[in-house]
C-alpha cells in the first residue's frame, strides 16, 4: 500500500518552525518576534537548532520528529525599517506511522534539505523612549518562497505534501509586534496572520496566532554599581497561541487537520554586547485538534544570536 | 643626567597633556535597556570621523565619547548618529578631563 496517497495530516511541519521560531534577531523572545530596533547598516547573524516532537492518539498513531536549522540575517536598512532572510534546514524530518492494513506494522518515512525561504521586513511605527526604557509598535510584512524540495520520494512513493521540506507555495504573512523593554524586563507581543498558498491541489491550512513573551533580568540582579554594559541573564516565559485552519486537498478539506493550540515556553537567555545565548522549551498547554489531526508533544529551541 | 631627567619629566608631562587633550562628550541615550541594543549605538558613534573610544553605561544610560585631539563632536551629529541606531538622544555634554562623568540635562 503506498501510503504517500493518504491524507496524512502531519500539520503546521513548515509554517509553524518558521513562525514559531527563528525569526527576528534583537534582543528578544525565542519563539516569535520583536519590535526593538537594529541600527541602521547593522547585521545581525542567528541559528537556532529546533527539536520538535508530535504525535497523535489516532489509529494511525503517527509520531513525527523534526531536527532543523533555522538561519537568519536581519540587516538595518534605516533605524526605522529592518529587512530579515531565514531558511530552515531539515536535518531529519520524520513520520513513523502505524500500517495495520499492510505488510508491515509500522513505516517510516523521511526527508532533509532546506526548506522554504521567508523574506520580510518590519518598519517601526511608533517608538517612545524613556530613560532605562522603550515601547514600540512594529507591523511586520513577509513571503515565504517555495525554495524546499516539495516532490520528494522514498520507497513507499512520493512523501506526503506536510511531510516534504517545501510546500511548493508561495505564503504571505502580516502582523504586527509591539515590545515595552526596561533594563529590569521586557514584554513582547505579536498577532500574525499567515495565508499559504496553493501547490498541486495542496494547500496547509492559513494560521492565525497571539504571542506573549515577559522576560525578567535574574543577573545581574541590580544594577546599582554596575558600571558598563555588563551581560544579562533573563528567565523567559514565552505563550503561543495558534489556530490552524483545515488543509485543502483538492477540492475539499482535510477534516483531520489545523485546530487550536497553547504552548508556554520557559527558558534562558544570556544577553551581551555581541552575542546572544538562549535555550527555552515549547510545552502544549491546551490543544483543540480538528479531527485527529497531529499534536506537539514539546519543541526545544536553542540558538545563538552575533550583531555585526 | 639632569638634562636627560628633565628632558624625560618634559616628554612624560607632554604626553600626559595630549591625553588629556582628547575629546571627550558624554551622550544621555534614552530608549537604551539592554546589551545586545548597545553594540547599534557604539557601530554609529564610531563611524564619526576621529572617535577613537566609545563605552556604553547601559544602568547610566549614558554613552561616552572619545575623539582624537583636534576633532569634535557635535550635538546635531551625536544625535543623527543615535537617531540612526534607533534611539533618542537625551543630553550632550563635552566632559572635563578622561572621567567624562558629567551628564547634564
Amino acid at each position: 500500500m503506498n501510503s504517500s496517497r493518504r491524507p496524512v495530516k502531519v500539520s503546521v511541519l513548515v509554517g509553524s518552525l518558521l513562525l514559531t521560531g527563528g525569526t527576528m534577531t534583537q534582543a528578544a523572545p525565542n519563539t516569535f518576534n520583536t519590535a526593538l530596533p537594529v541600527a541602521q547598516g547593522q547585521t545581525i547573524w542567528r541559528e537556532q537548532l529546533v527539536l520538535r516532537e508530535r504525535s497523535d492518539d489516532g489509529p494511525m498513531d503517527r509520531d513525527v520528529s523534526v531536527q532543523a536549522l533555522v538561519s537568519v540575517l536581519g540587516y538595518g536598512v534605516t533605524s526605522n525599517i529592518a529587512v530579515f532572510g531565514m531558511v530552515p534546514y531539515f536535518f531529519n524530518k520524520e513520520l513513523d506511522v502505524a500500517m495495520p492494513m499492510g505488510p508491515m506494522d509500522r513505516i517510516e518515512r523521511d526527508t532533509s534539505g532546506f526548506g522554504d525561504l521567508s523574506l520580510f521586513g518590519r518598519y517601526t511605527l511608533y517608538k517612545k523612549d524613556f530613560t532605562g526604557s522603550t515601547f514600540r509598535v512594529a507591523p511586520v510584512f513577509g513571503l515565504t518562497a517555495p525554495t524546499g524540495d516539495d516532490n520528494d520520494s522514498d520507497r513507499f512513493g512520493e512523501l506526503p505534501r506536510s511531510l516534504q521540506a517545501g510546500d511548493g507555495a508561495w505564503d504571505g504573512f502580516g502582523g504586527v509586534v509591539t515590545t515595552y523593554q526596561t533594563l529590569q524586563y521586557q514584554l513582547d507581543g505579536q498577532l500574525l496572520y499567515r495565508e499559504n498558498g496553493r501547490h498541486d491541489g495542496f494547500a496547509r491550512g492559513d494560521e492565525t496566532r497571539f504571542d506573549a513573551s515577559l522576560q525578567y533580568r535574574i543577573w545581574p540582579r541590580s544594577m546599582q554599581g554596575v558600571s558598563g554594559t555588563p551581560g544579562f541573564v533573563y528567565a523567559l516565559l514565552e505563550s503561543n497561541l495558534v489556530h490552524r485552519e483545515r488543509d485543502q486537498l483538492g477540492s475539499g478539506t482535510d477534516a483531520n487537520s489545523g485546530g487550536t493550540q497553547w504552548l508556554l515556553a520557559p527558558g534562558l537567555q544570556y544577553v551581551t554586547r555581541r552575542w546572544i545565548v538562549e535555550g527555552t522549551v515549547q510545552l502544549p498547554v491546551a490543544e483543540d485538534p480538528h479531527g485527529d489531526a497531529i499534536e506537539d508533544e514539546y519543541i526545544v529551541r536553542v540558538g545563538f544570536r552575533r550583531n555585526f | 643626567m639632569v638634562k636627560k631627567l628633565t628632558l624625560l619629566l618634559s616628554a612624560l608631562i607632554f604626553s600626559m597633556a595630549v591625553l588629556a587633550a582628547d575629546n571627550r562628550y558624554v551622550l544621555g541615550v534614552d530608549g537604551l535597556a539592554c546589551p545586545f541594543c548597545a553594540y547599534g549605538i557604539e557601530k554609529r558613534l564610531n563611524r564619526i570621523d576621529g572617535v577613537t573610544d566609545v563605552q556604553v553605561d547601559v544602568g547610566e544610560s549614558v554613552v561616552r565619547v572619545a575623539l582624537q585631539e583636534g576633532k569634535t563632536l557635535t550635538e546635531e551629529r551625536a544625535r543623527q548618529a543615535v537617531d540612526e541606531a534607533g534611539f533618542t538622544l537625551r543630553s550632550y555634554s563635552q566632559a572635563e578631563g578622561e572621567t567624562g562623568d558629567g551628564d547634564e540635562q
